[in-house]
This record gives C-alpha cells, structure tokens and sequence, in this order.
C-alpha cells in the first residue's frame, strides 16, 4: 500500500479552471429563456393564524406575472396555509419579470394575521404554563439523518415535559455509585448559539417544463437525487419526470438539501414559464435550516488519579418548529469519548417557534463536545492534572462499548492528543505572555454510509471518464479522479469527472457527512477496478497472452516482462467503440454499500491572547490535529480542516443567531451575523494523523465534519489559560470576560 | 418604462452599451445584461465582498454601486483578468495552483480585490494580505491558501 | 433584494443639483459613495422618489489647505483621505479614522461628507469633526450656512441638514503645534462599525502640561459625545496615567449609551473608559515624542 502513484499527492481542483475564470455555474447563474423571477412573502410573526392573504394590490404592480398563496400552491411545507410557525415563514409568492418586479409585488401582498402566543427558548417552551407549539405533529425535517446523525436511546419513563417531541436516553452502572467513589465532582451548565452555515452562495433553484414532460430543475444541493424525490412527490409525478441538474455549490455545509426545489416547480407549472426562486441573504437567513442552539447541562466525577466515574448530563436542543434536531448523535458523543463506567444521558428535543434546524457540519457534535470539553478541562484543573493526560487516561479507544452498547471500532483519538501533547504549542505553553494561553479541544464524528454506485468509461484518447450521481461540495470529484488515476497507473490530469444530473447519473445518496470519499469514492474505485480488468482481458486477448501475465503503466498495457509487447489503453478503446467490434465497450461500473461507517477524531489547539481593554480573545496561534485515515488528496484534505476549524473559531467568537422573546430573528444580514475574515485568523498548522479505516478507500475516512467540532471548547479553555476566566456560552461576549476580569480573574 | 436609461460602458476592455432600469446595480447589470455571472452576488449589502469588481482599477462593491453610475467609466471583472484567450491570467493560475478556492463562490471577488491590492502594493506581507482581503468573506477555506495563492502570485510577478 | 423603483438624475452642476433638491426636498434623496444608501435602497429600508446622484458635479473631489485650513469636497473618498500627504501630516487623526472604516472596496467609494451627512453613531468621522472643532458647509438654493458638530448632528441618524440643501464641504482648522492625536476604536470582527471609538487631540504647552484636550466619541449615543468635562479637567496639568485614568472614568460617566444586539450600554461605557485611556496616552506620547503632531 505504500508505493502509490497518485494517492496521497496533492492535486489542484479538476473543476478550478472554471471557478478562477468566474465561468463555473451556479444556480443563479442559470437563465433559461423566457425565465420569469419569484419572490417570497414571509410571516413577520412568529406564531399566527393566517385570516386572509389579498393578491389583488400586487397583480397590479407593472412586471408582476402572477401571485400565489399557500392555498394555492397547496402544501403547506413550502407555504404556510392556516398557520405560521415561525417569523420567516413563506406564506405567499409572486412571479414577475425581473426580481426587481416581483419584489415590488411581494411588498404589495397584503396578509391579515392573527398574531398567536410565542415561546422561542427552548426552556421556557418546557415549562408547564408555556405556549404550545406544533408539537409532535409528525413530519420530521431530517437532513441531520441523512449525515448519519439519526441515533436513538432507550425510554426509562422520564416524564416527558411540554413541548418536547422526543427523548433519548443513554444508562450505564450506578451513578449514584460512581459520584460516590469520585473525589472531585463538577457541575455546570453550558449554552451554544443556534448558528448559520453561512455558505456564500444562497440559496435557489430554477425550473422549468421538460420538452418530454416532467420537469428541469437547477439547483443548489448536496443531493441531487433528493431534491428530485422531494420535487416529485410535492408535484404528484414519479420522480423519473423530473431531471435535477445540480449546479456548483456555493458552500453548502449540511445546509442545502432541498428547500425551494419543490415550489420552483410548483410555479414554472402554474406559469408556463421557467422560474427562478434565488433567495437573498435576508430571506435566506430566514427561510434555511440552520444549527439548532442546544443548552447542556453536565455533571461529571473522577478520581484523583483521573479516572472518570460517573457521567451525568441532561442536553435541551432547540429544534425550532419541526423535529429533526440531531440530539441522539449528540449524547452519544458526549458519553462515549470517554471512557465511563456510570452513565445517564438525557436528551430533549424541544419544539419552539422558530424555523426547524438542519444540517451543519457534524450536526449535533459541536454543541456536545463545547461542554463535554469545557467540563474536562475544567475537571482537570480541579485535578491538578495536564488536561491532555487526563483526557489520554480515559479517551476512548477500539473495542470500548459507546453509551449504544456498541463498540468503537479502529479510531484515532488517542494518536491525536499524543500528536498535540507533542506539538511545540503545547509544551511550550507555560513560557507566553500575560494575558495569553493555549487550550486544547476533543472532537468526534461518527461518520456516515449510504449506498452509491459510479461509472468508469474508457475512452479513445486513453483517458477516462468517471460518472457519478454525487454533487462535489468539498473537492471530492479531485479526489474520485485520483482514486481512478491511481487504480490505472495514469496521470490525474487524464481523469475527467461527470457530476451528471439525475436522468444520466450513477445513483448516488446526499453528499453530506463526511462519506462522500468513503461511500461514492468506494463505488468509483470499484468501478475503475471493473474497467481496469475489462482493459486487461480486451489486451490479453490482442496480445494473446495470460490476464496475469499483463500489466498497466504510462496508459498502456504490456507484457510483464516484455515491455515491448503491448497496446496504448487508448487503442483498446477505439477497438471496442468501432462499428462491428467484437469487443464490448470499455466501461467499468462499481457500486458500494459500505453500511458501517469510520468515525473521527480531531483535537485543536487555540493560543489566544486577551485584550483586556475589551474582553476580546484575538486567536493567535491555531493547531488541528485529525486522524483523516489517509489522506488521498493532502492539500485538499488540510483546506477542508483549516475551514471547519476557522467554522469553530467563528462559533466560539463570533456567531449566534439572535432571536427575540417573540420570535424575531435580529440579525438576518451579513453586517450583523458576523461571521470570521481573513484578519482574525491566525495561520492554522494542520497535523494529519492516519490510522486507516478498514473500510474507505485506500483507508481513507470522512474529513469534513470533525474539524467543525472543537473550535468552541479550544477557544474558551484557551481564555481560561490565558485569563483564568472561564465562559459557559459561547459565542463568546468580550463583555463577560471584562466583568469576570473586573470581579478578578485567577491571575 | 420612464425609468430606464441607455449606458455606456467599457467591460473587460470592450465598449457596452445597454438600456437598464436606473434602480439596476453594477452587478445586476453585469450579470443579467452583460451575462458576465462571474461576479457572485452573496449579500447585497456589501458585506461579503464577492461582487467585487474593479473600477477604474480600484476594487469596488457592484452591488453598491447602480449601473447608471457607470457610464463612462472602465469595469474589469473576474473575467476580464483570463488571458486574451481565455486561459487562466496569472493571478487566476496563482488560485487554481495554491489551491485557493474551494466552492469557489468568493473567488472572482477575491481575485479582483488581490489584483487592486497587487497593483498597488506589488510584494505585500500575509499581514497585508489579510488586512486587504478581510472585506471578502470566504466560509470554506479558512483563508490561508488564499493568502499563499497571494503570496505565489506576487512572487511570480517580479 | 433590489431597491425599490425611483427617478434618477445625475445633474452637471452644482446650481442643477441644488434646484433638484429645491423641487423634489420631500423624496429625494442624495446619494454620493453610496456605501451607506446603496445597502438601504437594496434592503429597502429607503424609498426615496428621486435620487440625486452628485457623483458627475465636476471639481468636488478637492482635498486642500486655504489659509491653514483643511478642505475636503464632497466626493473626496475616503482612500483620498487617508493616503493624502497634507491630511497625514496636519490632520493625522482623520487620515488615522479614514483608514480605519469597513475595507478597501468601501474607502474607495464612500466620502467624507456622505459620512457625516449620513451620521451613522458608530460611524468614525463625527467623532472627529466634533473633535477637531471642524465644521460642515451646507448649501442650498437659498444660500449657504456654516454648522459645528454640536449644531449638525440631531440624533440617531439625524442632521441638521435640511431635505433642499447638499453638504459641499467639510473644514478642519489646523492643529496647534506639539498637538498629537489619535483614533482608536473596538470592533469584535476586524474592519465592522465600531463599538465604540474615541478621537483624541491634545496640545501640550512649552512646559509640558495639557494646553488643549480634545476628546470625542462614537457609538455611545445617535450623535458623537464630546468630553468636555473631562477635557477641562486634564487642561493645565501634566499629563500622567492617574489623570488619564482619571478623565477616561470621567467620560465614562457623563455618557448615556444604549443597549442594543452589539453591545450593552455597560459594555460601552466601559469601552469609553479604556479607549478614552488609550487614545488620550497616545496623543500625550505623539504631542510630546515630536514636539508637535
């Protein structure tokens, strides 16, 4: 396994020509012929009945083609039609010419409201006298399932408060035992901000009627056989009527998966005409499914010597107006990083009226691991212990039992704190300044599976085209063309990578959870693999010789042992494409099931170093440690990790959806959702752990997620390091760490 | 409609001429009449910075900008950076090669915003770079191989 | 997100703009860099009628000095201002504020006079007018009239400035030798509207004691706060920490700031202190380290 020829050497992006020369498509790049715009109308309250939606005003406006209420439209899943669950919420659309135009005839749109009681903090939303919410009412909103973060518990009859649509569980041992036997006890609560992917691009989708029948529809998605599904079903026609062509995305994070697919089509059906629904930044913020906040309460023993025994923690997700948020994930986490004998985990998932959360990166994990990590750093300190020993002493390792009972199989988490302990930033932490300090952070993932299959053609010039059905969100085509270079010994640049659309694709499931190197890249080399062996059979019977006796290099096939006889790949492939071949094309097809998934691990370092006129932690040393398996692509591997890890940072500092007692979302706009510039991170020193999976190719694991989840707890553990204060919320407010410093911190 | 008015403008070298509604932004007009949909639009408020264009060689916000206030004037987007014949420009190769873009959405405004920057300070610092580019919002690549892709370009360029 | 419809004039001169402003005072609006009215248009937080583009009024881009003072048009940007050799060496304050608002895509657009007439309270330049004693020309019409910072900035948003006139240009008397001064201002993301912001000017005598204080702030209530109180409190003494310390307490406490989703209002009074604290510090340093700005 170690002498490989393109695997493991950096390789610049196969679709990078297009997006430097600003030719790459995006979706609102898409302009059909005769293509008319439509615009939302949002609920500005939170919790209201609809009494009437008036179209009369905005069907006058000059430029505006047709409007549409929910009942029109009919679905209440992408327009309100009785009732608005949260402020934000579409209750009406109107088409016009341009997006200027339909604008115009939205701000016309008159809707009479019943304003209803609003409860939009999840603890408050538990207590008995609370508004109620849509609660329990079935539809689950399941993109965070779709990552892989779909886990349950056991019920041990815990009264389930109001409000709350489902429970997990997790017990294990006596708790009560265990904080008996430990000789120090920490409890405390802590609360992480609902958050935004903020990917760049908004979101939007263009439709339009299929000559053959059914329909077009361009979008931005990570899952382009998903959206059709969805897009169908909302239209009343099997999914084969409709072709989803996926477009570039602009960043998509867990948060695209299908959102206005459906009610694009909807409209170029009801207009005759093609559709573009193109949100902007504001309606976007509004309308996406975001990162649920979560509020986690954490009680943990260990003995002096740092042995944990007894784990209790009871975490509150806010899962806004639809269920769906990913709490099971996330109390496993919690409880199975470290080793623990005594377990009771309690997750709720309370329903509250704001709009429902989806995917972001690693859903669920960031919220855990920035308590599970505070508190062990915390724990530590009370120990007297170096935190990352103590984490080393009980971190979880293969054949462990998680709090599901099942064991951890082959992962890296100790190679990654005996990586960082090394590190310089760590040993020398103790030589920094005043006022600054290094914290240390655990993250994990599950990782995710689901089926996929891809297609490899030979073709006449000796290269080959890999087909698949799975839309690139974070360099992964790169990586499938190396995956199919390596398996022919050709150089990357003779790959070329389809991302077809639904009609013409390999099947393939949503590019979401960090499983799309370990499932589709599987099915890509399968099918690289298929027609490697198809060349040597089609070359064995030219050069009559032995298929064992063949090999492959330089894009030819040759005669061990004597070079000289052999023929180029690409005349193979124009032997088997001439009229009247005998021999069959040269098309290889893989598929994969891989179903148990490879998790990971990732540990950061923050060095920050606080301002004390402000409060403010500037971040000014940054290092992400990860166990990727193998990294097939480095460089590309290492961007991923330094974004996920400044994704972190951004929680930790920065990022919070803010939201009023009623409902209202405060800071629908990039000015005020701030998320991190090149001018407040540091550089980020990546180091790659591989401990490789049995499973991915090559042993490749899933990268994306894991280097979201530490970036919280490494930054507020940093503040403590650096000014002995310690912050339970984050992001953080530089207002509190002033009042912590003013009341006298450690130092 | 009364509220239209025939510019003319110089894009990417080449004399445009178009009858736009006075309320259309630089970028809008770019896009949709010129079909030049390098230039992304991520907020509209001009925050995000991937709308950057140059005018008159200084790096502008098009969103914040209506087209009417362009007559007259020079606009270089990101495609007015490639070779005469299309081909990556240095600049553009500098990202491709550094592995400066990931969802590429923020590239041309980076790119344009880099090239203002290059012209008038040829060999900037990473600290200036990142000064520089801290008006471009980028959500995947944590910044630094963009700021190396920078740093390549300038010493490509001596 | 596109703005609203409405009439467009770009007039060619200054005698057209001001008769457009003059007929259509109730709905029009002016817009200059644009880099605050643009996102309001697009967020249609504006809906002017009529906007009143003075970008093609010839020779307003002027940055001079006329009898020690310092002038600036109405379309002098803010990148001209800062990189302007006189502004550096005269007026270092507001070169140092200049170069301190959003990114290079927005200096290269916005004006010192939008600036003002805009009068955002987190914005830097009011702090600086009202702190260099600088003062505003309005014309309309009707005629022209002069305005100190206490007497053009209202409130939240709101000037003196009437809907028919147009701010032509903004003046700034010369600094007294061995005046050294500042900007300093807290923002959590680098290059955002600030928190809170001080510009600082002091004078220091031949005997090394605080001959002129002049403090102003931005971002603590919808207009600039000038400390006066605690600029008469420094002026006579030598200058040293326990006084700085002192006055900046002083600023503190005179403000009245509001809470809102950026910050509470004690959050901003203790911002006030430790940037009154370090901007008066390093005035004094500059004022003494060259005998001079």
């Amino acid at each position: 396994m170690s002498a490989f020829a393109a695997i493991g050497k950096s390789a610049r992006r196969v679709e990078g020509r297009e997006k430097v020369t600003g030719t790459a498509t995006y979706v609102a790049d898409v302009h059909p012929r005769g293509a008319a715009c439509a615009r939302l109308v949002l609920s500005p309250y939170a919790h209201a009945r609809i009494k009437s939606v008036e179209l009369s005003a905005a069907l006058q406006v000059p430029g505006v083609i047709a409007a549409f209420s929910g009942k029109d439209i009919g679905g209440a899943e992408i327009l309100a039609i009785d009732e608005v669950y949260f402020a934000g919420e579409a209750v009406a659309v109107v088409v016009g010419e341009t997006e200027a135009a339909a604008e115009d005839g939205a701000d016309a749109v008159q809707v009479d409201y019943e304003p209803l009681p609003v409860v939009s903090d999840p603890i408050a939303a538990m207590k008995p006298d609370s508004p109620l919410t849509r609660a329990a009412q079935g539809e689950s909103h399941d993109d965070a399932g779709a990552h892989g973060a779909a886990v349950g518990g056991a019920g041990t009859g815990r009264p389930k408060p109001r409000n709350v649509n489902q429970m997990v569980e997790f017990q294990r041992g006596d708790l009560a035992k265990g904080f008996a036997e430990a000789d120090v006890v920490l409890e405390d609560t802590y609360r992480v901000a609902r958050v935004h992917q903020g990917y760049m691009e908004t979101q939007g989708s263009v439709a339009e009627r299929a000559p053959g029948g059914g329909f077009t529809v361009w979008t931005t998605t990570q899952a382009a056989f998903g959206a059709r599904d969805e897009t169908a079903k909302f239209l009343g026609i099997p999914a084969h009527e409709v072709n989803v062509i996926p477009t570039q995305v602009g960043g998509g994070f867990g948060g695209k998966f299908v959102l206005v697919e459906p009610l694009a089509a909807a409209l170029a059906r009801r207009v005759r005409r093609p559709v573009r629904v193109i949100l902007d930044r504001t309606q976007d913020f509004l309308v996406s499914h975001p990162a649920p906040g979560a509020v986690i309460r954490m009680k943990m023993g260990a003995k002096k010597d740092g042995t944990l025994t007894a784990l209790e923690a009871e975490l509150v997700f806010d899962a806004g107006c639809a269920p769906g948020a990913p709490t099971g994930i996330a109390a496993l986490l919690l409880g199975g990083t470290y080793r623990c004998p005594n377990l009771d985990i309690v997750g709720y998932e309370v329903l509250t009226h704001k709009v429902s959360p989806g995917a972001y990166r690693a859903p669920g994990a960031p919220q855990a691991y920035y308590a599970l990590e505070s508190h062990m750093s915390r724990l530590a300190d009370q120990l007297g212990l170096d935190p990352i020993e103590f984490r080393l002493k009980n971190a979880a390792k293969e054949g462990d039992i998680r709090p599901d009972g099942r064991p951890w199989p082959r992962i890296g988490l100790i190679e990654c704190l005996e990586a960082a302990r090394a590190h310089p930033m760590w040993r020398d932490r103790k030589k920094l300044g005043a006022d600054e300090g290094v914290g240390v952070a655990v993250g994990g993932w599950g990782g995710g599976t689901e089926p996929a299959t891809g297609g490899c053609r030979v073709n006449p010039d000796g290269s080959l085209t890999v087909q698949v059905g799975s839309v690139d969100i974070t360099g992964v085509n790169t990586t499938f063309a190396l995956i199919a270079a390596e398996v022919f010994g050709l150089p990357v640049e003779q790959v070329q990578i389809a991302t077809n659309d639904t009609d013409h694709a390999p099947y393939a499931g949503a590019s979401g959870g960090s499983k799309t190197t370990y499932t589709v890249g599987a099915a890509v080399l399968a099918a690289a693999q298929e027609a490697r062996s198809q060349v040597i059979e089609m070359a064995a019977d030219r050069l009559e010789a032995a298929p064992s006796d063949l090999d492959i290099a330089d894009g030819r096939v040759f005669v061990k042992g004597a070079p000289n006889r052999g023929v180029t790949i690409g005349e193979l492939a124009r032997l088997a494409n001439r009229f009247g071949s005998r021999y069959k094309p040269l098309h290889g097809q893989g598929r994969a099931a891989v179903h148990t998934a490879s998790p990971g691990f990732a540990v950061q370092l923050c060095q920050t170093k606080v301002d004390r006129g402000s409060g403010m932690p500037r971040i000014t040393g940054y290092v992400a440690v990860q166990d990727v398996g193998r990294a097939l692509n480095p460089a590309e591997v290492i961007g991923q990790i330094r974004g996920g890890a400044v994704q972190g940072i951004g929680r930790a500092l920065f990022e919070a959806m803010e939201h009023d007692e009623g409902g209202q979302l405060a800071n629908a706009t990039l000015a005020d959702y701030t998320m991190p510039t090149a001018a407040d991170i540091p550089d980020i020193e990546v180091v790659l752990i591989e401990v490789p999976s049995e499973l991915g190719p090559f042993g490749a694991k899933g990268v994306g997620e894991p280097p979201a989840v530490p970036g919280a707890a490494a930054v507020v553990n940093a503040v403590e390091a650096a000014v002995g204060v310690r912050v339970k919320n984050v992001p953080i407010k530089p207002e509190v760490i002033l009042d912590a410093l003013e009341e006298g911190g450690k130092r | 409609m009364a509220k239209e008015k025939t510019i003319r403008v110089k894009v990417n070298g080449s004399e445009r001429r178009a009858t736009v509604e006075v309320r259309r932004n630089l970028a809008d007009f770019l896009r949709e009449d010129l079909e030049l949909t390098g230039t992304h639009l991520g907020c509209e408020h001009g925050v995000c910075g991937a709308c950057t264009v140059l005018v008159d060689g200084e790096a502008v916000r098009s969103c914040l900008m209506l087209a009417v206030q362009a007559e007259g004037h020079e606009v270089t987007t990101v495609e007015g950076l490639t070779t005469p014949d299309g081909e990556p420009g240095p600049l553009q190769q500098a990202f491709w090669d550094n592995h400066g873009m990931q969802c590429g959405f923020c590239t041309p405004g980076m790119i344009c915003a880099t090239a203002a920057l290059l012209r008038e300070n040829p060999h900037p610092t990473a600290e200036q770079i990142r000064e520089r580019l801290s008006g471009n919002l980028c959500r995947c690549t944590g910044y630094q191989d963009i700021i190396a892709s920078v740093l390549a370009a300038a010493a490509e360029d001596k | 997100m596109k703005a609203p419809a409405f009439d467009y004039e770009a007039p060619a001169t200054l005698e057209e703009a001001l008769g457009l402003l003059q007929a259509r005072a109730d709905d029009a609006k002016v817009l200059a860099g644009g880099q605050s009215l643009m996102p309001m248009l697009n967020m249609r937080l504006a809906r002017p009628a009529l906007i009143v583009d003075i970008n093609r009024l010839p020779g307003l881009d002027y940055i001079r000095i006329a009898g020690g003072q310092l002038q600036v048009g109405a379309l002098a940007r803010h990148t001209a201002v800062a990189s302007h050799p006189e502004v550096k060496k005269g007026w270092p304050v507001l070169a140092e504020a200049a170069a301190q608002i959003g990114h290079d895509a927005i200096r290269n657009r916005g004006t010192l006079a939008g600036s003002l007439a805009h009068s955002d309270p987190t914005a830097e330049h009011p702090a600086v007018l009202a702190a260099l004693d600088g003062e505003v020309v309005v014309r309309s019409a009707k005629g022209e009239r002069t305005l100190k910072a206490d007497d053009f900035f209202l409130g939240y948003l709101t000037t003196a400035l009437q809907p028919d006139e147009l701010l032509t240009e903004v003046r700034f008397p010369a600094l007294a030798p061995r005046t050294g001064s500042t900007f300093v201002e807290f923002a959590p993301r680098v290059g955002d509207f600030a928190v809170v912001g001080v510009a600082a000017a002091v004078t220091l005598g031949g005997d090394g004691s605080w001959q002129d204080v002049r403090l102003a702030l931005t971002g603590v209530g919808g207009t600039p706060f000038r400390a006066r109180q605690a600029e008469s409190a420094l002026k006579g003494k030598k200058p040293t920490a326990a006084d700085i310390q002192a006055a900046a307490a002083q600023v503190a406490e005179a403000i009245e700031p509001d809470s809102d989703i950026k910050a509470s209002a004690r959050y901003r009074r203790h911002l006030a202190r430790t940037l009154s604290e370090r901007a008066l510090t390093t005035a004094a340093e500059r004022a003494a380290g060259q005998g001079g700005r």
